[in-house]
């Protein structure tokens, strides 16, 4: 059993003080915590304790937990199983999904692939463009390195051309970002 | 077409003659999709898991798809029955283990698959032998267009298609290749390789994917990024650099412990040889072993008189819900290691190696 903090009598009340969004444990026992005037009478209904708790830390600022409107998922239930509940929860955690989806999916934010009632090869142009572009800058990078300055005007000039050329059409779907 | 037939075939993932099936074991393309108006599986009362299975189903069976598919029901099968879907690598271990409305739609090739109400409310796979993710990716394309026909899929424009673990979120694109690596095991570079595979973001597991481990030197090798790449650059790398490197790696292997360690090399072959054609009581995890390298022996013409085929039917076949429907009963794990050991002796017995 807790000893009282400020005598050494056994411990009987329990609590947590909340002051400037701290939280501060205290063990007291029954006459010092009268004394202190933290108990009135011998016993408090829990509840109300509890309800003072409650009423405190909402008071510090932990709000009610973010939930979706549509399927009642928290932010706390997705990071236990890492499930999410329904499409809408895209939206209503956004902010606490981006770093989420970041880290899992090396730094993309944007999906560049097969638009929604398009087929995969409207985008693939695009992709493949891409692939080429990322392919040309990589061995610009390795001919100035090796100071292959004849090779590296060669590429340089392939990616301008590249470059400038039209974007190949694409369906609907959302254009690719620097995101590789 | 009822579930006993299938176990008669082989199934199309493990047919002969699939290109690099020395090293190439399967290919595999999977797209996770999931319908506007339901909610995420984790979300889903009975109820609505209930009708959208119903719907699922209705629709998916209504489909104009090039092979004919059937369905198989959970609610109304055992847990062999489903096992048995598992070891044929037509659904995962966890619907296998789920609960409530949910099944899977299969094709007569056994190349096509969709679960319903697995972690997504619909998971298309294509499975085939060897190396080949360009056909089944352009197989899962067609099917998925298709289908966007009958279904309306989450998605938002900027994400993509909408899943419900962020992990799969964009192309919902999964694209996977089993490969069978015992000399790089044996020479032990295989660590290499799963270090530089994690480095550039692609998942090793076992077998049976999420959550396995690696038996009898078979790895599973996929992508981790489904967003901010096409489906046709997670497929070009994947299909045109990774897995031929892995391949080039491995056969680079099987060359030097030829030249280095012939003798080492024939002693394994020849030990498995030993153990499958006589022992009377053998494991699952102890007959995989050996017939990975019964099949690296296949594979490197070291063994004559024995085809890839056979020893791809007993990989299936070995298994526990296998050896169970084969026998026409439930065996338990005493009597099950007597029948494979049995089976693994008369598929053997038949041209002496």
């Amino acid at each position: 059993m807790k000893k009282c903090d400020r005598c050494h009598r056994p411990a009987t009340v329990h609590m947590t003080e909340i002051s400037e969004g701290k939280a501060m444990e205290l063990h007291l026992c029954d006459q010092c915590a009268a004394a202190a005037g933290y108990v009135q009478q011998a016993h408090i209904p829990v509840n109300e304790i509890l309800n003072q708790l409650l009423q405190a830390k909402s008071r510090s600022g932990e709000a009610e937990p973010l939930r979706c409107p549509e399927c009642g998922m928290s932010w706390r239930e997705f990071k236990d199983t890492g499930l999410l509940g329904c499409a809408k929860d895209y939206e209503v955690f956004a902010a606490q999904l981006q770093g989420v989806i970041e880290s899992t999916q090396q730094g993309a934010t944007h999906h560049t692939g097969k638009p929604k009632g398009g087929r995969a090869e409207a985008s693939s142009a695009v992709a493949l463009r891409q692939t080429e572009l990322n392919r040309l800058r990589k061995e610009l990078s390795r001919a100035v390195q090796k100071e292959c300055y004849e090779e590296a005007a060669k590429l340089r000039d392939q990616i301008k051309a590249m470059e400038n050329a039209p974007e190949p059409s694409v369906g609907p779907g959302p254009q690719p970002t620097g995101a590789a | 077409m009822k579930l006993l037939d299938l176990i008669k075939q082989n199934g199309e993932w493990l047919a002969p003659g699939g290109p690099k099936s020395e090293v190439v074991i399967s290919s595999r393309v999977r797209l996770a999709r999931n319908l506007e108006g339901f909610a995420f599986m984790s979300k889903a009362g009975r109820a609505q898991r209930a009708d959208l299975h119903r719907l699922c189903r209705q629709r998916l069976l209504a489909l104009p798809a090039e092979q004919p598919l059937f369905y198989v029901d959970f609610e109304q099968t055992d847990d062999i029955d489903r096992q048995l879907l598992v070891e044929r690598h037509l659904i995962s271990k966890q619907h296998a283990a789920g609960e409530g409305s949910r099944g899977v739609a299969v094709s007569i090739d056994e190349a096509v698959s969709i679960m319903v109400n697995e972690e997504d409310h619909l998971r298309f796979q294509v499975l085939r032998s060897g190396l080949r993710l360009r056909e089944c990716w352009q197989q899962a394309e067609a099917l998925d267009h298709l289908a966007q026909e009958q279904f309306n899929y989450a998605y938002s424009e900027r994400l993509g298609y909408l899943t419900a673990c962020p992990t799969n979120v964009g192309t919902g694109l999964r694209v996977s290749v089993m490969l069978h690596l015992p000399a790089l095991k044996l020479t032990g570079e295989i660590e290499k390789i799963v270090r530089a595979a994690k480095d550039t973001h692609l998942a090793i597991r076992g077998l049976f994917g999420e959550g396995t481990e690696a038996i009898g030197d078979f790895y599973q090798i996929s992508n981790q990024t489904t967003l901010g790449r096409s489906e046709e650059e997670i497929l070009g790398e994947f299909n045109d650099a990774l897995t031929p490197g892995i391949i080039k790696a491995e056969l680079a292997a099987r060359a030097q412990l030829e030249q280095e360690r012939p003798l080492a090399l024939d002693d394994r072959i020849g030990r498995a040889i030993g153990v499958l054609r006589h022992a009377r009581l053998l494991s699952t995890e102890e007959t995989l072993y050996f017939l990975s390298h019964l099949r690296l022996g296949v594979a490197m013409g070291r063994i004559t008189g024995l085809e890839l085929e056979t020893i791809n039917r007993l990989f299936l076949q070995i298994q526990p819900a296998h050896l169970q429907r084969l026998l026409g009963r439930p065996l338990d794990g005493e009597a099950r290691k007597a029948a494979r050991a049995e089976l693994v002796r008369q598929i053997l017995a038949v041209k002496p190696p």
